[in-house]
């Protein structure tokens, strides 16, 4: 099967006003397979943003190209079948319900299917009982699940979310991801890009990070998160200082050894005349990996320290 | 041609405040007409009516030089052009829209002018002229803003229209009628600002036709260059 997004060495460059050039994307070359949930993610000026209006055919890549549903980008009649929500979500003030059918009449739904889509997509992020409610009496929150609704309604094959539960309370968050879990069962691919690791470890099947324009890591989320090669062993019946790093909680002691030295660790335990409660390989959370592959080593090793 | 009409439907109607005001303005003459003695006061009625043209002209500029900017600012363009709407139908949904909502206050012109004027003796028919010439000033003269609007800012592409509505207005003034027709804008506002009880003088045809295919020839060199911007700046 094609890839439903392809980028293909793309790059784009900005002028500065006096003078120089900005590299907000560079060489960056990415496929999302069909049916998959894809994780974009990272810091601020990454990039993330250019990448997804390169795609949506709102800029013009300075070099490379790339493919949406197997046509260019920025071809009118692809972006049918496409769904996108923009990054702090901006909408015309109207009644939720009109607001919705306007932007399925602009993407060729009319008469009775129309009506039915906007009631089940303003349905489906629970904003029905409002759809009589001009969006601009709207709280932030509920502006990011109209603008969901309106990236839904024509059932789209692609969905392309940037940053979709930024504004959203946990509750709401817990919508969102059944609504990518409903979308992804229903064979749909979601592009999602997010700050809230979390939330992308626990609905994304792959993940890329970008930093500085530049592509640094890509993979399954699984293996990113597993790909650690350290372990961590609870001990009890043992001193804290008996192993490098110990930690002491909860009555046990935590410390965190290389695979390979396992087998050694848990003997020396025994040797102490303590007892092993668990071994586990080491998962990293998303939040860790990012950190390490954005440069900022202090903190992950932090946020290693404090899970 | 769906795309065109809901854009252009949504554009009057988040105008519609500065349409109102518009209107404000027709209502405020017609409630001259029902105060003023018609007779002796018809010369000053005329003068007023035809001061209403210019706003026209005026507020077509600001919501052709305008409209792009706003909603590029606004972010909403994003939500639209993430739908399946070419960028030509985008920018022909805005004159369209612009186009209705002068298109709006030139009918609402004809009404309260048929009613007054027509009462102090002008022809019916050559009042509905001016207005058609009045719209063809509002499709060019916004036309021409939202060229300019695709590359400059609103301040500019406003200096900019009427910089180049402005020039042949100058010249025609200076030198005669037939300067203004290259952009004749002004050529077809003077048919209404030279209006008067009596005698009607000659329409001229030629600036109709030059600003029909003139506002044509703007709309596919704004769709050139529109189709060619970034309409996005990436905010991470």
């Amino acid at each position: 099967m094609p890839p439903v997004l392809e980028f293909d060495a793309t790059s784009k460059e900005y002028n500065r006003f006096l003078g120089g050039r900005v590299i907000a994307l560079q060489d960056f070359s990415l496929t999302v397979n069909s049916g998959e949930v894809f994780g974009f993610l990272g810091p601020n000026g990454a990039g993330k943003t250019t990448a997804i209006h390169l795609a949506m055919g709102f800029m013009r890549p300075t070099r490379g190209h790339g493919r949406m549903l197997g046509r260019p980008f920025g071809d009118p009649a692809t972006r049918r079948r496409i769904g996108f929500l923009a990054e702090n979500v901006a909408l015309y003030h109207r009644p939720a319900e009109q607001l919705v059918r306007f932007y399925g009449a602009l993407n060729g739904l009319h008469g009775a299917e129309l009506k039915r889509r906007s009631r089940e997509a303003l349905e489906s992020v629970n904003l029905y009982g409002e759809a009589r409610r001009n969006v601009s009496r709207f709280s932030r929150g509920m502006l990011q699940r109209v603008g969901l609704a309106q990236a839904l309604i024509n059932r789209p094959e692609l969905v392309i979310l940037d940053e979709p539960t930024s504004a959203l309370d946990p509750l709401a968050r817990v919508g969102v991801r059944e609504l990518l879990q409903r979308a992804k069962n229903e064979g749909t691919t979601v592009f999602l890009s997010s700050h809230l690791l979390s939330e992308v470890e626990l609905v994304c099947d792959r993940v890329a990070v970008l930093n500085k324009g530049k592509l640094i890591r890509l993979g399954k989320t699984s293996e990113l998160l597993q790909s650690t090669h350290q372990a961590q062993v609870i001990a009890r019946g043992i001193a804290p200082g008996d192993f490098a790093g110990g930690l002491a909680s909860d009555g046990v002691i935590k410390f965190d050894v290389p695979i390979c030295a396992q087998r050694a660790a848990i003997e020396k335990v025994w040797t102490l005349g303590g007892e092993v409660v668990s071994v586990n390989p080491l998962r990293r959370s998303l939040e860790q990996l990012f950190l390490e592959l954005t440069g900022d080593q202090t903190r992950a090793a932090n946020q290693k320290d404090f899970t | 041609m769906r795309h065109v009409l809901l854009i252009a439907v949504n554009f009057v109607r988040e105008q519609r405040w500065p349409i109102l005001v518009l209107m404000l303005w027709v209502v405020g003459f017609s409630v001259l007409g029902l105060v003023v003695n018609l007779h002796s006061a018809a010369d000053d009625v005329l003068f007023i009516f035809k001061q209403l043209g210019v706003y026209g002209i005026a507020f077509a500029v600001f919501f052709g030089a305008s409209a792009i900017h706003n909603e590029r600012k606004t972010r909403r363009i994003l939500a639209v052009l993430s739908k399946s709407v070419g960028r030509g139908e985008y920018l022909s949904g805005l004159i369209a829209g612009i186009t209705l909502s002068t298109g709006i206050y030139c009918f609402a012109m004809g009404i309260a002018g048929s009613w007054i004027l027509s009462g102090a003796g002008f022809p019916i028919d050559r009042l509905w002229w001016l207005m058609l010439n009045l719209l063809l000033a509002c499709l060019l003269s916004s036309t021409a803003a939202v060229l300019f609007s695709t590359f400059m800012n609103p301040l500019f592409a406003t200096l900019g229209t009427g910089l180049a509505l402005g020039l042949p207005a100058a010249l025609a003034r200076r030198f005669g009628t037939e300067w203004g027709y290259p952009l004749p804008a002004y050529s077809l506002l003077e048919v209404l600002l030279k209006a008067a009880f009596g005698p009607q003088p000659p329409m001229p045809m030629k600036p109709v036709y030059i600003a029909m295919a003139e506002a044509g020839i703007f709309w596919i060199l704004a769709w050139l260059i529109f189709n060619r911007r970034d309409i996005a700046v990436a905010v991470d």
